[in-house]
């Protein structure tokens, strides 16, 4: 599995789909068959209390695709201060067990974890 | 030898931080400048009290004026965070605002002389481009001005994303 992380717009999908992933290919359901997961942040948002249970079904994925949202000040209200933590915290699980983890900043990946990954062959 | 880190919440600041720590010499001190406020506030308290025990850390509960701060020995120091600093600095308890700058800047200083290593963690908090009310949007001002004089001062500068330690300035320590 590769991580790939970055701001709101910074190209991540873009990124996908030059590692030769169409977008029939990604779901923002973990549950689904799609190979990449995308919108992971929205995920959490949704029931951040079962933010764990997502670890496992990401792990069989090949990408995903996920949005930093830990900075900026701190939110006013209590579900957006929970969201950001559970969204953190859950990262630091998958990029433990990514292969690689990839930062989409204005376009440009750089592999922070391993190596930026060839594509599918 | 100071270093400071910084990244978002729950970025893994803290257990890298308490990670490069453990493996300096001498006596450890975790200096402490969130106030916990409510339930939430206590909760994370003892989150992070749990993340060090068995670490052989002493802690100093201080909200404001680490100029003054006497260390019982010299060691390796640990100050988390800026933020809560800068905050506690810069507002009363009436929510009147001064600049912190100084106060935060001196209270480093004094650590960084008493310490062999001293571990400072902060954050980032200017980049959500949203607009705040003015006392914020001064916050979020002083914060990063203080986060590029410590930034200047220290040997190491690193962020943390997704526990993944980036190199900024200097050398990686783990």
């Amino acid at each position: 599995m590769v991580l790939i992380l970055g701001g709101k717009g910074a190209g991540k999908r873009e990124y996908a789909r030059t590692l030769g992933y169409g977008d029939e290919e990604m779901s923002a359901d973990v549950f689904s068959d799609a190979p990449v997961m995308t919108d992971l942040e929205e995920a959490v948002r949704k029931a951040p209390d079962q933010a764990e249970k997502l670890l496992e079904p990401l792990c069989k994925k090949e990408l995903v695709i996920s949005c930093e949202v830990g900075s900026g000040v701190i939110p006013l209200h209590y579900e957006d201060r929970r969201f950001r933590e559970e969204t953190g915290r859950l990262l630091l699980r998958l990029a433990r067990e990514a292969e690689s983890v990839v930062r989409v900043v204005a376009g440009i990946p750089t592999a922070i974890k391993g190596e930026l990954p060839c594509g599918r062959s | 030898m100071m270093i400071l880190l910084t990244g978002g919440s729950a970025c893994g600041k803290s257990s890298y931080a308490e990670e490069i720590c453990v493996r300096a010499d001498g006596p450890r001190f975790y200096l402490a400048a969130m106030q916990p406020y409510g339930e939430e506030g206590m909760k994370k308290v003892e989150r992070h009290r749990k993340l060090r025990s068995g670490k052989g850390f002493t802690t100093v509960e201080r909200y404001t004026d680490y100029a003054s701060l006497v260390l019982p020995a010299r060691g390796t120091a640990l100050l988390e965070c800026i933020c809560n600093l800068t905050s506690n600095e810069m507002f009363d308890a009436e929510g009147n605002e001064s600049d912190p700058y100084e106060r935060v800047l001196s209270g480093v200083e004094n650590l960084a002389r008493q310490s062999a290593l001293l571990v400072v963690i902060t954050n980032d908090v200017g980049s959500d481009g949203i607009s705040y009310d003015p006392g914020t949007e001064d916050y979020i001002r002083a914060l990063g001005k203080i986060n590029r004089a410590l930034a200047f001062r220290a040997d190491t500068v690193i962020e943390m994303v997704a526990g993944i330690p980036i190199l900024l300035k200097g050398e990686l320590p783990l």
